[in-house]
């Protein structure tokens, strides 16, 4: 949590936060789609095997054809469905980790360096950071536009590959602002010697 | 510079990035880039690696197993799972010397078998269990050490998030490294409860006593763990059975211990959000980590530096055990340091090819693969228990801010000698780890 800090940067800070845990929380609605439509195929698939067991076709032969019928199995292609939604969903837990400072580093070297050259790492790092998911999104939305080109699609479900890209790309772009954000907060507080940003240590 | 001096002198670049705390993810990226930029002579090709890296590394089926099994652990203990498999292995054990303690490490076990992370079983026992420990008069740093210790088993009780990453990057199958890693899970847990029995026997005063349990009560809190029960049994059974793949299991088991959540009345809205985020911070970290480690492995294996450095080791004469008994010793170093997760993601594509190639005396390179994760596994588990900084001490020890770390210290090397003795028998007896795969013929 941000400590002496004015109120313009804590109203952008916790902008900033809103943002990220947002994305965050449709990360994980996403995923918790993708378990329920796995769950659903499994169940779909297990049925199905069960129904066209030999003591289940002789003695409820109705039941089971019209079920069968029906179209009870496993979801064709929700193993495409999964991976088209990944990197979307990934991706979109990116911004919380990088505000919260929740990627793994191995601090035991650091601590016994004095602190400005602490806050100099944390400038240098973030700035890496953010240089680094510009490039990443970059690439992505790059990639897009060759999916789109060729109209790229999946084979079972038809699910056309940019959207996967374009959703992916949502989300970058999410993490690159937050990226830049904390980029340009740790700048200012190496010119100023405040603390704007204080991130706990890394969970591993 | 060769493309293979390129490789090896990446490596020390590479540690020294990560020792002066620049996320290991984005060290591992930033060095795969400026390699493969030297590789390749310029900007063009390492721009379209990374073009098809940013979108396939993330469009993984078989690591969105990841987040949900991370989402079961959060949702397990929202449905009070945790409290209900201490409550249950109290009743039976609390009663004997160090009893409670052992009830820990019981509950560690069964929360392992529904959680693949050491630090998230650690810290979500230590919740429950330190507060008793202390009612029942445990001294604080053998309480602390206790659940640090415990806190291991979760990730070598399958299913665990590092085998699966194991299994990606040596193309092993995940529900086959599940099922080896299940005997020296248990062998584990008896390990512990046996270093609990005799650290109470030479520090009498370490533990209290704690009165018997009825016997009506004792099946009734044992009842109260079936929820658990089952989910392991869907989970486990399923993927080795074959009924469903390993991804499909940890979806029906986030779903099954969600249900559970939902029923208990332990899942609103507010909970559920707290577990998506905490759930997504995780996730991200471990896909950095993963996304940088891909890069720079594939700058790697375009150097050459690991062929060579496995031909130069094949060439060299030197004893497989010893070589192998090198590597563990280096993992037990950097175990100190790192994380698991990106120890292994750093080493595995160097050590692999080296141990792949030696003759161990085993039946294929799938046995000797299946044996040495889970030996690995085991070793880099020991380095979040060792003094000076093991992550599950820091973790449990935060927990409880009355007992000095020095005391977690003391008590907790009665566990890392545990986890030696356990790892010097499975090595010398592979049979242990393989025992299963070779019953149903693997």
């Amino acid at each position: 949590m941000p400590r002496h800090s004015t109120g313009a940067h804590r109203r952008l800070y916790r902008l900033m936060l809103r943002l990220s845990q947002t994305m965050a929380i449709l990360g994980g609605i996403v995923l918790t789609g993708l378990i329920v439509l796995i769950v659903i195929s499994v169940a779909g698939r297990s049925l199905n095997t069960v129904l066209h067991l030999g003591f289940v076709e002789n003695s409820f032969p109705q039941m089971a054809k019209s079920l069968l019928d029906w179209g009870v199995g496993p979801i064709l292609g929700e193993y495409e469905v999964v991976e088209t939604s990944m990197p979307f969903t990934i991706l979109a837990f990116m911004p919380l980790c990088l505000l919260t400072g929740g990627h793994a580093s191995v601090d035991l070297f650091t601590q016994r360096l004095p602190q400005n050259l602490n806050r100099f790492i944390d400038l240098v790092v973030a700035v890496l950071f953010a240089v680094s998911f510009l490039l990443i999104t970059w690439r992505l939305f790059d990639g897009m536009s060759g999916k789109m080109r060729y109209n790229e699609s999946t084979t079972l479900m038809q699910i056309p590959v940019w959207k996967a890209y374009a959703a992916a790309f949502v989300s970058a772009v999410v993490t690159c602002v937050v990226a830049v954000y904390v980029a340009i907060v740790r700048l200012i507080e190496s010119l100023t010697g405040r603390v704007m940003l204080q991130i706990g240590g890394a969970e591993h | 510079m060769t493309d293979i001096a390129l490789g090896v002198a990446s490596f020390p670049a590479l540690l020294l990035l990560i020792f002066l705390r620049v996320p290991i993810g984005l060290a591992m990226f930033l060095v795969g880039m400026a390699g493969y930029y030297y590789l390749t002579g310029g900007m063009k090709l390492t721009f379209s690696v990374l073009k098809s890296h940013t979108y396939s590394e993330f469009s993984s089926y078989s690591l969105s197993i990841v987040p949900m099994f991370l989402l079961m652990g959060h949702f397990a203990t929202l449905g009070g799972m945790s409290t209900a498999l201490f409550k249950a292995a109290e009743a039976f054990l609390g009663h004997r010397r160090g009893g409670v303690a052992m009830s820990a490490v019981g509950a560690c076990a069964g929360f392992g078998a529904i959680c693949g992370s050491s630090l998230a079983t650690a810290a979500t026992m230590g919740q429950v269990a330190l507060p008793e420990l202390r009612r029942y008069g445990y001294s604080g740093g053998f309480s602390t050490a206790t659940l640090a210790a415990g806190g291991t088993l979760g990730i070598l009780i399958p299913p665990s998030v590092i085998l699966v990453i194991y299994a990606t990057l040596t193309e092993q199958n995940i529900a086959k490294l599940f099922l080896a890693a299940f005997i020296p899970g248990i062998l584990a847990a008896i390990g512990y409860m046996l270093t609990i029995s005799i650290y109470v026997r030479l520090h009498p005063d370490a533990a209290g006593v704690r009165p018997p349990v009825p016997m009506r009560e004792r099946f009734k809190a044992l009842a109260a763990v079936w929820p658990v029960l089952m989910v392991f049994l869907a989970v486990i059974g399923g993927i080795n059975l074959g009924v469903f793949s390993p991804t499909e299991g940890a979806a029906v088991g986030a779903a099954g211990t969600g249900l559970i959540a939902l029923l208990s009345g332990g899942l609103s809205w507010p909970k559920l959000a707290e577990s998506f985020l905490a759930t997504g911070r995780n996730t991200a970290m471990i896909f950095f980590i993963v996304f940088g480690a891909a890069f720079y492995n594939a700058f790697l294996a375009r150097s050459g530096a690991p062929q060579a450095l496995s031909d130069f080791i094949a060439g060299s004469g030197l004893s497989p055990w010893l070589i192998l008994t090198i590597i563990l010793v280096l993992y037990l170093i950097f175990g100190c340091i790192m994380d698991s997760l990106s120890m292994i993601l750093l080493t595995i594509p160097i050590f692999w090819p080296i141990i792949s190639t030696l003759d161990f005396g085993l039946n294929s390179t799938e046995e000797v693969a299946i044996w040495f994760g889970i030996i690995v596994l085991i070793v880099v588990e020991v380095g979040l228990i060792t003094p000076p900084v093991g992550m599950n001490l820091f973790v449990i020890n935060s927990m409880d801010r009355k007992t000095p770390i020095v005391e977690t210290y003391r008590a907790v090397m009665y566990f890392v000698a545990s986890d030696m003795v356990r790892v010097v028998v499975l090595i010398l007896f592979p049979g242990i780890t393989l025992f299963f795969l070779r019953l149903f013929g693997g």
